[in-house]
């Protein structure tokens, strides 16, 4: 399947739309025209434009499609789309801390995240980065990540512990 | 059916060392719980679990507990429930494919089952468990291809592939902090005189420093005051206040001899005991497999035998006796206070606990600012490290304005942080010593009284020469208060250098000779495998069940795509790795039967990017045999290749070379490691794309120096450009782990759909050369 680039200024209409929809086995599958193709999506920018300039790609990692903007997208197509972003855009977000642990060549996180309670760990001078819109964001030693959407909003506690990691 | 794997005494104590290190990293379970596997057996037909993976994500990408079991026949997904757990159970034949979709920090592993059908299994999970989901994976397309893979134990496969992160992040060592810090100084042993020397001048020392504020009292009280009251006449006391003086010079000057013996024994003592550890560590080292080195950082490695062992020499030389000396001084002080008078001591010691904790809180305090100002210079670092090797990219772009900035900008942010933590511990020393001047003026307040005997009848209660010497005492409250507020961090410096070195120093070697190995000499040459097999780590196989025999003399050629395990092949050749199925004769003998020192004098190896040493050329080229002649290496160098270039560099064979040759360009490295091979002799020859780096030019040269050097061995070659492939008399082609064809270039080129053959296309195209017959493509 060639690559067809949806813009912004070119709305895409016609025989050859990009539609995404379900399968039987509940993979996102594309197609602009023939046969639809199982995706996955993989974001351009994950941290500064989420939900724009998204990569559809096949079973070999290439590119189907890229949508500039889900906008562009019929209705249920952006739905589906905005589901499949949200599973594959998931991080653990973390709502309070309740231990930061100093080890010989480790730090270990004890936080409370919105999907439960959780420990990490992270190389000791490896160090968590701001992401665009302020937050805070830490990658332990298997890559998961861990967002603090808000570390100015956090608990007196969890802002003490946070504290050394901010600017 | 039962597992077949058993574990041995060191796979029981890693699996109890991955099963620690999940309770104290991890909130989840070190293994399935029983009663669910038992359900989950029960439910297969008795089919028992083979491996099994923890999916810690639900639908709606909360954290739970989801178990995913494989059996010989079955697959199980069970959630356990208090009372009776969720079971669902479906046959392995059912499934078509499987499927890993990574995410951010959740990945689904899609279970598909016949066509058209919903999904047999879709669990999501993070990326903690993808290495255990991923040997599932494994297995289940290894099956799906009819193929088998070895067995293991499912509880050590799945302990390990969760723990392993943090094990290779962390030193971790069995035992705590004590107990580290026991067998540190077990290595005082060998020294015992020496450390006793070492400790009884640091008593004495500290038994000295009373003295001289006990002599002054007395000289007050027994010999100025009588005198200056005309009780006593100044002949009576004129002997004893010149013996006193004469003592005080005399405690001095032994206080002094005592503190350089013991600071002289100490430190020479510590540096002893750090050249223990530096040589045992460097020899261990010596000792280990490459396993160990593909799993640690080479810097971690190089700090641990530099700064961890030199860091120790500080703990050993002044922190042990520093800190247990300072517990004493505050008891013996604290005591001989109270002695002197009780109620004044009290003034003083009482509060000493609570000194000592505020000296512990600042401490915490500081860690914080010094991990915040830590992560400041270190992002300040990365702009000089980053910028400075980039510099021509800088200049190109012309963007030193901006490289100023960013500098600035984190400079001054540095700054602010070491200068929050010069308010922090500047204000923290005054504080303390005015809360301490302020004791002494409560000592003084409840003093004068008595020492005028204002408040008494029966006149002066305390003499002067007691307040002078309890003053003096006083003074000597500040050091060990000091030096406890620190012992903290002084211990924890200690066992984490104690940590890294005990780590490695615990580590066994990989590949072991038996102790009646067999010496082959010399080795004749012949090379055979019989289903091999052989995976890095869990159930991964990077060598599939591969079988091929080579005659002695003969030249291989080892062809196939990256990663498809060519020169781990030429890594069990060399014994680097033992297999870990089948057997690997060589002369038909079990390549682990052998003496491994012994056989690899017999064996050379030419790299890709060819590795030599800091020193001149000669050395290098003798590495393998330091006693050959000049006559010698001279032949080598010529049959090499390599004489020609050398004679025309100023100090010829004397060159110095550095670390990486820098002087030298890579056909001439490529050259002289060439030169070290034939000087080597070896009867087994490895190369390992030998020529891949390098112009044509050169090529051609290393390509005969090759040719002279491959001459009456057997030899394994890899390569990437077939042409280095002429000479060879038999090509194995290599793909996925398993041999996939074997036979001469003419008999390859006849397979039609061949992977030899496809690679020969390939590479006519890329030169530009896909007209011509493909029989030249080695010309």
């Amino acid at each position: 399947m060639k690559t067809i680039e949806l813009t912004t200024n070119t709305p895409f209409e016609g025989e050859l739309a990009l539609r995404l929809w379900r399968g039987a086995d509940g993979c996102l599958v594309a197609s602009h025209g023939g046969e639809g193709v199982p995706v996955t999506v993989a974001r351009c920018f994950p941290w500064s434009d989420p939900t724009r300039f998204v990569s559809l790609r096949d079973g070999e990692d290439e590119e189907v499609a890229l949508v500039r903007s889900p906008d562009e997208l019929p209705e249920g197509s952006r739905k589906v789309l905005e589901e499949e972003l949200a599973i594959a855009g998931f991080v653990f977000e973390v709502e309070s801390l309740m231990a930061v642990d100093e080890e010989i060549e480790i730090r270990t996180f004890h936080v409370r995240t919105r999907q439960g309670e959780r420990r990490f760990q992270t190389h000791r001078d490896e160090w968590p980065r701001t992401v665009p819109g302020g937050g805070l964001l830490i990658r332990d030693v298997v890559g998961d990540l861990y967002l603090v959407r808000e570390p100015g909003g956090l608990d007196r506690h969890s802002a003490k512990l946070l504290w050394p990691f901010l600017d | 059916m039962t597992i077949a794997a058993t574990l041995d005494a060191s796979e029981r104590r890693s699996l109890e060392t991955d099963r620690r290190v999940l309770e104290r990293y991890t909130d989840q379970p070190a293994q399935m719980p029983d009663e669910l596997r038992r359900g989950i057996e029960r439910r297969m037909d008795g089919d028992a679990v083979q491996l099994y993976a923890l999916a810690d994500l639900d639908a709606s990408l909360r954290l739970s507990e989801t178990w995913l079991a494989l059996g010989e026949r079955h697959v199980a997904v069970a959630h356990p429930r208090p009372g009776r757990s969720e079971i669902r159970v479906f046959a392995r034949d059912r499934i078509q494919d499987v499927r890993l979709e990574p995410g951010l920090s959740s990945n689904s592993l899609l279970v598909l089952g016949p066509d058209d059908e919903p999904l047999l299994a879709r669990l999501r999970f993070s990326h903690r468990q993808r290495r255990a989901m991923e040997n599932i994976q494994f297995v289940l397309e290894q099956a799906l291809a009819g193929q088998t893979v070895a067995r293991a134990d499912a509880d050590q496969v799945y302990a390990e592939s969760v723990a392993a992160p943090v094990r290779e992040a962390q030193a971790l060592v069995a035992g705590n902090d004590m107990a580290v810090l026991w067998r540190l100084l077990t290595y005082l042993a060998p020294y015992k005189g020496q450390v006793a020397f070492g400790m009884v001048s640091a008593a004495l020392l500290t038994a000295l420093t009373l003295v001289p504020p006990y002599l002054t009292g007395f000289l007050i009280d027994e010999v100025i005051g009588p005198v200056q009251d005309g009780s006593k006449s100044l002949a009576d006391v004129q002997g004893i206040a010149w013996w006193s003086v004469a003592a005080i010079a005399a405690t001095y000057t032994l206080r002094q001899a005592c503190a350089w013996a013991r600071l002289r024994w100490m430190a020479i003592l510590g540096e002893h005991v750090a050249r223990d550890l530096r040589t045992e560590i460097y020899a261990h080292l010596q000792r280990l497999s490459l396993s160990f080195y593909s799993r640690k950082k080479t810097g971690s490695l190089i700090t641990r035998v530099t700064s961890d062992t030199d860091r120790l020499w500080e703990f050993l030389a002044l922190g042990v006796i520093d800190v247990s000396l300072s517990v004493v001084m505050l008891l013996g002080l604290s005591a001989v206070l109270i002695h002197l008078d009780w109620k004044l001591g009290l003034v003083m010691t009482a509060p000493l606990p609570f000194l000592c904790l505020w000296v512990f809180f600042h401490g915490r305090r500081m860690n914080q600012l010094f991990l915040r100002a830590w992560r400041k210079w270190s992002s300040l670092t990365d702009v000089v490290s980053d910028t400075i090797p980039g510099m021509r990219v800088v200049k190109a772009f012309n963007q030193e304005g901006r490289e100023r900035e960013r500098f600035v900008g984190r400079n001054t942010s540095v700054t602010t942080e070491f200068n929050r933590i010069h308010d922090v511990w500047t204000s923290f020393w005054p504080a303390m010593m005015l809360v301490v001047r302020g004791l002494v003026v409560v000592v003084w307040v409840l003093a004068v009284p008595r020492l005028l005997g204002a408040d008494s009848e029966l006149g002066q209660t305390l003499s002067s020469g007691t307040f002078v010497a309890f003053l003096m005492y006083l003074v000597l409250f500040i050091a060990p208060i000091e030096i406890i507020g620190q012992m903290a961090r002084i211990m924890n410096r200690a066992t984490s250098s104690a940590h890294r070195i005990f780590e490695v120093l615990d580590t066994e070697p990989q590949v072991v000779d038996p102790p009646d190995a067999v010496r082959l000499s010399p080795v004749s040459g012949s090379v055979s495998f019989e289903n091999v097999c052989f995976g890095y780590d869990g159930v991964r196989q990077v060598i599939k069940n591969m079988s091929f025999e080579v005659a002695p003399g003969e030249v291989i050629g080892l062809v196939g795509p990256s990663g498809g395990g060519k020169t781990t092949v030429t890594n069990l050749i060399a014994r680097f790795y033992d297999v870990t199925g089948g057997t690997l004769r060589i002369d038909g003998v079990d390549i682990r039967e052998l003496d491994s020192g012994h056989y690899r004098d017999q064996l050379g190896i030419v790299l890709q990017d060819p590795y030599l040493f800091h020193g001149t050329v000669v050395e290098n080229i003798r590495y393998g045999n330091p006693q050959a002649s000049f006559d010698d290496v001279v032949g080598a160098a010529m049959a090499a290749n390599a004489h020609d270039f050398l004679c025309k560099l100023p100090n010829g064979y004397e060159t110095m070379v550095g670390e990486r040759g820098h002087t030298l360009s890579g056909g001439e490295r490529q050259r002289i490691s060439i030169a070290r091979a034939i000087l080597h002799d070896p009867r087994i020859l490895i190369l390992d794309e030998a020529t891949s780096s390098v112009d044509t030019e050169t090529e051609y040269k290393i390509q005969e120096a090759l040719d002279r050097l491959t001459a009456g061995r057997t030899v394994f070659a890899i390569a990437h450009r077939l042409s280095t492939l002429r000479r060879a008399d038999r090509i194995l082609v290599v793909e996925d782990g398993q041999l996939v064809e074997q036979g001469t270039h003419a008999e390859l080129l006849a397979l039609e759909n061949g992977t030899y053959r496809r690679l020969c296309q390939l590479q006519l195209e890329l030169s530009g050369r896909e007209g011509e017959p493909m029989t030249e493509v080695l010309a």
